[in-house]
């Protein structure tokens, strides 16, 4: 499997890379890890013209830590967020979205930027970054803008990316009572089922607790009934547990499969949020 | 045509590439490394990894240019037949291979694995190969040749490092 | 020296491990060109309209084929269980998806891809027969070798409707593809009217006749190599079409060309296990004892040739049971032809009859141990004949003995993990000894080493090393000593590496050339002045370290090398020729085994880890260890695969295949296998097999271990999955 022809660039400034995007435009794709795009360009679903390589772009990698703020730049590796004691520390939730995801060959190739830029339903980090209310940043030709990840995200494979912008990086307060936990597709070992949970504690209950999930729908949602629901819930209380965690689903389109029906993938999303609400309060 | 550089197994090469060059057709038609075999071609089953600036990679997942300035290892490179690598032994010595297609993408990955940990448990181990697919041996033996593998390379820390695999100034 | 059944290092293992063991696609030829293979989209119709322009016009590109411009070839198969027809872009006619509807060659790979890419089909579609369940059937004349495919023994009607207990149930089996890690691939090359073909097959010999009848020329002039092949499983049993394409292009552009599939190729043309659907019907007593057996099966076929997945076989001859009834029906389809997948018939009957066997112990109120034990069948019933060997109780005990049986607590859904459901299963397994004529050619040389060829194939079984130690043995010196080569149709002809049958056959032939140049090199010395043992009796001989002495006197000897240095040749060479013998008439010939399963099933996701496999197998005289441990191995991982895992999907409405590559279909993979996970050989002395005294080891692992596994799933759940595989979806 070849893709077609193309040609290549490999900028060495931000502001280069937009000079080719402009020149570009729509036959152009920006190229990170390409963990995503090289398999979709080798099945001929992706046909750029003009393939962008970010990797010559200095300044993009690398995870700070700075006043309870946490800062990953978009070209750094899963194999990086998922080594990182910081993180470990810091956002359990990313760490283990790293860790639970593709392969030691994929981490050591795939980015973050690159994963969340694709908008891919099945993305790992989309969950991580609804329910770590995150900001991305992105650079563009004028400037640079935030925006939040709950708005960044719109459909199967559409971000409010342009296609003369860059994801550079993401930011998010430190959230040490997070986990993901995740039904992976056997075969891809992409995310069915997976739920990201972020909990602040107010003694054994929980006082507020941010929830997102990828897989179900065509696109990561935070499962806000859930939320509402879990505030004041001892989540050692099993019963009150799942009946907060119940309908996480609801009004979600849900995505069917061979490998995993309607049906089920509902009913398993509302046993993943439990499960990712309980490994957040051993955190 | 675009010109790269490229150290493989720590000979320097400098070759016209099309972009559209996957690492692994570079290494197999244009090098004729052929110990690098393809698969599946959707980076499921590991058979093409190689060590890029020594860590594991797919390599049909890569294009040559991208690889550009980089140092390569491939199945070749981690030993040959009169100077085996410990891993590449403990694959034969514990029958970890059958068929033998899939067999230079677990060398390959096992060393990587060892070079974050050198002394995994066996879930430790089926994790760190959980990217390369063989069809042929259950897995068994193979998980027990990278443990046979980990224990005699601690034993012998001098020797073969991946370090050592790795030509002077290739890594980045 | 006792060489076999030692349990050596594999012979192939340092090139393989150096990467330098050469594959099909890796053959290095001058002026190679690249073939790409051009699929159908749909299942079944006629090619309306090709358009190849803009692909012949595409840089590089040298010869597109299509059905306008292919030349003549034989589209049918002529004879042999392996043949089959193929479609080879004769005629317009769209029998399934995936079927070849043009080739490109080009000069490099990229450009042959980009080619194919243009070339323009339209269709005039029909209406695709695609349910098995649905479609109308026959009966084959044969369901497998000579086998009638409606089989009656007794009268199973009356036994059943007398009977105190009665089990009668459907299971279903999916298509499965046996993807192996090498993707089949063909180097074909012309000079003349003599072809060359590098190929990844399990029979060299069936992919020369093959390609002789297509091309109508003799098989002499069809040479067919072979060296290394990366996995088959039967997919590779047979010559497909992509082997005659590859030669074709290669004629049509007097250029070697180059074949290789790509992975979702390999759901297209070359075969698969397919789907079943299986009655089994149980009559029996109270203490559990069988009256009779029914065993319906129905599989699919393509709507171009036939193949009989040959699942009620072990039916007939598993237990001990007056009545018993088989039949056989398939289905053709608008689907490519099915073939032979590990333990054709064995691997899906036996969840059938297993999974039955099983439900049968919780009726009546028994141990599933004790069940099968109670039928167990002291003699084949239905050839009503002795086996040469059987040690099925032995693997039954030794198997519980390993597995710790005696912990499971009788009552489904009855033992805990802390969250987790416990469940424990078992399942016996068996398989036909099968054998084929094969010859091998032994050399012995000055130097002392033998050079040993046979026509057969090492599909990582493990073939060099064990022919190896069986020519070492026999001649009588090292191992190291002894150069194994294969995979060559210049080569003394063997089977297809197929039906477990590879060691059996090719091994004994090894066995009587290496004992006839033995015995001719002991003449040499006999005969020769020179010699010190000059005179001396052949029986007084004995040979070891490639030294030929005198039993009573150890001293008194000579060397192959100082022998041959001094034959004028300097070398001898022996063929040896084995066929099967009347013991097919005198005996029963099978391999049985044991399988136990241990699951730990998650209840609110209904996701099932088998924790624990142990397999006990007696397959005869084990000729290494090691390589035999592994295939044992492998195929208890196949079991847990199809009870867990595998599944080719295909759209009903399109009769397109939905999973065709490894990020869809499910192979098992590392953390799959049970982390308490082992095959026990169990000994077996069988002097009336064959002379080796060997059994086939490589299709036996797989049979009985879906059906253990999903046992171990009922005891755990009280839920019983009759269709495979068992999802987790079955479970909630």
């Amino acid at each position: 499997m070849i893709p077609t022809k193309f040609e290549y660039a490999k900028p060495s400034s931000l502001d280069e890379a937009f000079a080719l995007l402009a020149e570009h435009g729509p036959d152009a794709k920006l190229l990170a890890g390409g963990h995503s795009l090289i398999p979709m360009m080798k099945l001929r679903l992706a046909e750029p013209e003009m393939l962008i390589d970010l990797a010559g772009i200095p300044g993009l990698t690398g995870i700070t830590v700075r006043d309870g703020r946490v800062s990953i730049g978009a070209m750094t590796k899963h194999a990086t967020l998922a080594a990182s004691e910081e993180l470990r520390q810091h956002a359990p939730v990313l760490f283990e979205a790293a860790n639970a995801l593709g392969d030691p060959q994929v981490r050591n190739r795939g980015t973050i930027g690159g994963a969340l830029a694709n908008g891919d339903p099945g993305c790992d980090y989309a969950a991580v970054m609804l329910a770590l209310d995150a900001t991305f940043t992105v650079a563009g030709k004028g400037g640079t803008r935030e925006e939040a990840a709950s708005s960044f995200m719109v459909g199967m494979f559409e971000t409010t990316l342009s296609p003369e912008e860059v994801l550079v990086g993401v930011s998010f307060a430190a959230a040490p009572a997070s986990a993901y936990v995740k039904y992976a597709h056997p075969a891809s070992g992409y995310p069915l089922v997976g739920a990201a949970v972020v909990l602040s504690m107010n003694g054994d209950a929980i006082s507020e607790a941010r929830v997102g999930v990828t897989g179900v729908g065509d696109h990561a949602f935070r499962a806000g009934s859930v939320e509402k629901a879990l505030a004041g819930v001892r989540p050692s209380d099993r019963t009150a547990l799942e009946g907060a965690c119940a309908g996480s689903a609801a009004g979600v389109d849900v995505r069917s499969e061979p490998a995993a029906g309607a049906g089920y993938r509902s009913a398993m999303c509302d046993v993943y949020v439990s499960r990712a609400v309980l490994a957040a309060t051993r955190g | 045509m675009p010109q790269i550089e490229i150290d493989v197994n720590g000979a320097h090469h400098s070759v016209p590439v099309e972009p559209r060059l996957l690492l692994v057709h570079l290494l197999r038609d244009k090098l004729e490394l052929t110990g690098t075999h393809v698969g599946c071609d959707t980076s499921s089953c590991g058979a093409c990894t190689v060590l890029l600036n020594g860590e594991s990679v797919k390599s049909c997942t890569m294009f040559a240019v991208q690889a550009d300035g980089s140092a390569v290892i491939t199945i070749e490179g981690i030993g040959a037949s009169d100077a085996l690598h410990p891993m590449q032994e403990a694959f034969w010595k514990m029958h970890g291979l059958q068929c033998g297609y899939c067999t230079p993408g677990m060398i390959v990955s096992a060393v990587d694995l060892l070079r974050r940990n050198p002394d995994p448990s066996d879930d430790e181990i089926r994790a760190g190969i959980e990217g390369n697919l063989c069809r042929c041996t259950g897995y068994e033996n193979i998980i027990r040749a990278v443990r046979s593998a980990a224990a005699a390379l601690r034993n012998d820390e001098s020797r073969h490092s991946v370090a050592e695999l790795l030509p002077v100034g290739g890594s980045n | 020296m006792n060489l076999v059944g030692a349990p050596i290092d594999r012979v192939d293992g340092r090139r393989k491990i150096t990467g330098t063991a050469r594959y099909a696609a890796e053959t290095p030829l001058p002026g190679l060109t690249y073939a790409v293979m051009v699929e159908s989209t749909i299942p079944a119709g006629t090619i309306a309209a090709v358009d190849a322009a803009a692909a012949t016009r595409a840089s590089g590109v040298i010869a597109v084929l299509t059905y306008e411009n292919a030349p003549k070839v034989e589209q049918h198969k002529v004879a042999g269980m392996t043949d089959r027809n193929l479609p080879l872009l004769q005629d317009r006619i769209v029998r399934y998806d995936r079927q070849p509807v043009a080739v490109v060659v080009a000069d490099t790979f990229e450009r042959a891809t980009d080619a194919a890419s243009l070339v323009r089909i339209r269709y005039d579609t029909s209406v695709p027969a695609l349910s098995l369940a649905h479609g109308s059937g026959y009966h084959p004349e044969h369901s497998h070798g000579d086998e009638p495919s409606v089989y009656e023994r007794g009268n199973v009607d009356a036994a059943f409707a007398g009977a105190d207990v009665k089990i009668d149930r459907t299971y279903t089996t999916p298509v499965e593809h046996h993807n192996p890690m090498e993707p089949h691939a063909t180097v074909a090359t012309w000079d003349g009217d003599v072809l060359t073909v590098y190929d990844a097959t399990q029979g060299v010999f069936g992919t020369r006749s093959r390609l002789a009848v297509a091309f109508g020329i003799p098989p002499a002039n069809v040479r067919v190599v072979c060296p290394f092949v990366g996995g088959g499983f039967g997919s590779k049993g047979s010559a497909w079409a992509h082997t005659v394409l590859a030669a074709m292009a290669a004629r049509a552009v007097k250029r070697p060309v180059k074949l290789v599939l790509a992975r979702p190729q390999m759901f297209g043309s070359v075969g698969y296990r397919p789907a079943t659907i299986q009655r089994v019907t149980l009559g029996a007593k109270r203490d559990g004892t069988l009256v009779s057996t029914l065993h319906e099966v129905r599989s699919q076929t393509s709507i171009f040739d036939e193949f009989v997945e040959p699942s009620a076989e072990l039916t007939k001859m598993l237990y001990a049971v007056p009545n018993v009834r088989t039949i056989n029906t398939v289905v053709p389809l608008n689907a490519a032809t099915p073939t032979f997948m590990r333990a054709p018939g064995e691997s899906s009957g036996s969840f059938a009859l297993e999974s039955a066997m099983d439900e049968l112990a919780y009726a009546v109120g028994l141990d599933p141990l004790e069940v099968r034990l109670r039928n167990h069948a002291d003699s084949d019933p239905s050839k009503q004949l002795p086996f040469s060997s059987k040690s099925l109780r032995e693997c039954y005990s030794v198997g519980a003995e390993r597995f710790g049986w005696s912990r499971r607590v009788p009552r489904a859904r009855s033992m805990r993990d802390g969250g987790l459901l416990v469940g424990m299963g078992v399942a016996s397994a068996t398989y036909p000894t099968n054998r084929s004529a094969a010859s091998a050619l032994v050399r012995l040389s000055s130097d002392g080493t033998a050079h040993v060829f046979a026509g057969t194939q090492d599909l990582g079984t493990g073939a060099y090393t064990v022919f190896s130690q069986v020519a070492a043995e026999e001649l009588g010196i090292p191992v190291s000593s002894v150069r194994f080569e294969l995979g060559d149709t210049n080569f003394p002809m063997g089977p297809v590496s197929g039906g477990s049958q590879t060691t059996a056959s090719v091994g004994n032939a090894v066995s009587v050339a290496a004992r006839s140049a033995r015995d001719r090199a002991i003449g040499l010395a006999l005969g020769d002045p020179q010699s010190s043992l000059h005179g001396h009796d052949a029986d007084a001989i004995d040979v070891r370290d490639g030294r030929i002495f005198l039993r009573d006197r150890p001293d008194v000897g000579d060397t192959y090398a100082a022998i041959l240095g001094r034959h004028p040749q300097g070398e001898i060479e022996e063929r040896g020729d084995a066929r099967p013998g009347d013991e097919k008439t005198a005996f029963s010939m099978h391999a049985f085994g044991a399988q136990f399963a241990e699951v730990r099933v998650d209840p609110e996701l209904g996701t099932v880890r088998v924790v624990k496999m142990v397999g006990a197998f007696a397959s005869g005289r084990i000729l290494n260890a090691k390589t035999a441990r592994s295939q044992y191995l492998g195929g208890m991982v196949w079991g847990l695969s199809m009870a867990l895992h595998e599944i080719t999907r295909t759209d009903a409405r399109s009769g397109r295949i939905m999973n065709a590559n490894l990020a869809d279909y499910l192979v098992p993979v590392n953390k799959d296998v049970p982390s308490d996970f082992e095959a026990y050989i169990v000994p077996e002395d069988d002097p009336n097999v064959n002379p080796l005294g060997v059994k086939g080891i490589g299709e036996i692992g797989i049979v009985g271990a879906a059906a253990a596994i999903a046992n171990a799933v009922y005891h755990a759940t009280g839920t019983r999955v009759r269709d495979l595989p068992i999802q987790p979806e079955k479970l909630v």
